[in-house]
């Protein structure tokens, strides 16, 4: 009875599902059809135990071969040789990101502190100047205490009080400032001061908030331009130059004075501001 | 070490080189040549690493490597060897269903994988798959990325193959006689 739940050719068709009877994926109902065919058919449990066995050697033989020992070591070693390119693509980024950040978050130019901290003031001005040779300090200084921290009023004195200010000495130099600088400076402040424990003759133009200053103080001993290389010669005249946080400084030398343009315009500018002047105000300091 | 993987590695070990005998032995058996099984096994290893974040954890590890297995193994068969290959696949298939000789018990280990050796890669590796390393007909069918239906073909014919290689190597041995022996024409 059970060989016919195949119908004629039973033995037939179970050897056509022997192959997937054996891999355990014949549908339920087609297992028992099968098995119950087996039961009554010594020549299919055979064929299908002859198989079974076959497969169990076939697994067996195949599965005694095993890497070699080496292989083992071999795989993890490259493995740790080898990082994927999704960590590879992270470091890169993350490389990236760090730069972006730094520059992002790189020290801009220092901001002014406030015009009534003088210790902020003081601190700012060490701060700025520490990067420029030492004489090029006392026109960085005085131009920064003097025509920075300062509020400015809405018009500016008149001449006759600048020439006060600088006095008989120095009023020769009013005329000469202004046809050096770029159009548009006008001077706004010229005078005598003091800045750490130092005079000055103080000339400033400004445009806006950009501010230029030509700042003269008497040589101490010993103080001069001529250790280091000059960037121009005004018709004789060594001009320095040098740079500090934002700000530009060009200073030349008479026999007893030290001369200055402090500003924040590009280096060339200012030093072309300078070398204009030298020859005139050199010749005045004389 | 900024950005350390290490945490990540260690996952990978733990899922995937305890299959490591199981690939060994298919790129073995799959390719006859130990030298080529080594350089394959390691190219399998690092192609499951650098993609390792397409891995999903829970499913079957063994079956994405031995799908990456394959995947190297058709990479090399066309660098050393040619398309011939499918080829011959094709020829056999028409003569793979002729015959069902009775398995020899006799036969060692060695004779059938001699035996299996013989048997075109197309079927012997569907063999390995479903027989040796146990893979369900769909498991198969995702590792070879051809459709349930070419299992079940292939493995039929493969088995067939196998079991006519073992009865001629029988015959050559004098273990079973030769079924066109004392035919008259």
């Amino acid at each position: 009875m059970n060989r016919l739940q195949f119908g004629e050719g039973a033995c037939e068709k179970t050897r056509r599902y022997m192959d997937a009877y054996l891999s355990n994926e014949l549908l339920v109902e087609t297992t028992h059809d099968v098995l119950r065919h087996l039961e009554s058919c010594p020549a299919c449990t055979a064929e299908l135990e002859a198989r079974t066995r076959l497969r169990s050697r076939l697994k067996a033989a195949v599965e005694a071969q095993t890497a070699p020992p080496h292989l083992h070591a071999l795989v993890r070693e490259k493995l740790r040789n080898n990082q994927p390119a999704r960590w590879r693509f992270y470091a890169v980024a993350a490389v990236a990101m760090l730069i972006v950040t730094a520059v992002w978050l790189r020290p801009g130019p220092t901001p002014l502190p406030d015009i009534a901290d003088r210790a902020a003031q003081a601190t700012y001005i060490q701060k700025v100047s520490a990067t420029v040779a030492q004489v090029f300090k006392p026109g960085l200084g005085d131009h920064i205490h003097c025509a920075l921290f300062r509020i400015y009023p809405q018009a500016p004195p008149d001449i006759r009080e600048m020439e006060n200010k600088l006095g008989e000495e120095y009023k020769g130099l009013l005329p000469l400032v202004s046809p050096a600088v770029p159009e548009g400076y006008r001077l706004v402040m010229a005078h005598q001061c003091t800045y750490a424990g130092r005079h000055f003759i103080h000339l400033t133009l400004r445009k806006g908030t950009d501010v230029i200053s030509l700042v003269i103080t008497r040589k101490n001993p010993d103080e001069s331009f001529r250790t280091l290389s000059p960037s121009a010669d005004a018709s004789g005249v060594p001009v320095y130059q040098a740079s500090a946080a934002n700000f530009q400084v060009a200073g030349f030398e008479s026999e007893h004075y030290l001369a200055y343009i402090v500003s924040d315009l590009k280096s060339a500018a200012n030093l072309e501001i300078a070398t204009a002047l030298a020859p005139t105000v050199h010749q005045l300091l004389s | 070490m900024l950005f350390s993987n290490k945490p990540r590695m260690n996952e990978f070990e733990a899922a995937a080189l305890p299959h490591l005998n199981d690939i060994y032995r298919t790129a073995a058996r799959l390719l006859g040549d130990k030298a080529r099984a080594d350089d394959v096994l390691q190219d399998v290893y690092l192609q499951a690493w650098k993609s390792f974040d397409k891995f999903e954890p829970g499913t079957n590890c063994r079956a994405w490597l031995f799908k990456i297995l394959f995947h190297t193994i058709n990479h090399y068969r066309r660098k050393w060897l040619n398309i011939r290959m499918v080829k011959e696949s094709e020829e056999i298939l028409q003569t793979a269903a002729a015959a069902d000789p009775p398995v020899p018990e006799q036969i060692t280990d060695e004779d059938l994988l001699a035996a299996l050796d013989q048997v075109p890669q197309d079927f012997r590796s569907v063999v390995l798959l479903v027989d040796v390393e146990e893979f369900s007909y769909k498991e198969a069918s995702a590792i070879l990325s051809v459709p349930i239906g070419t299992v079940m073909s292939r493995l039929s014919r493969g088995r067939k193959l196998l079991r006519e290689r073992l009865a001629g190597m029988a015959q050559q041995y004098g273990i079973l006689p030769n079924p066109d022996e004392g035919r008259s024409a």
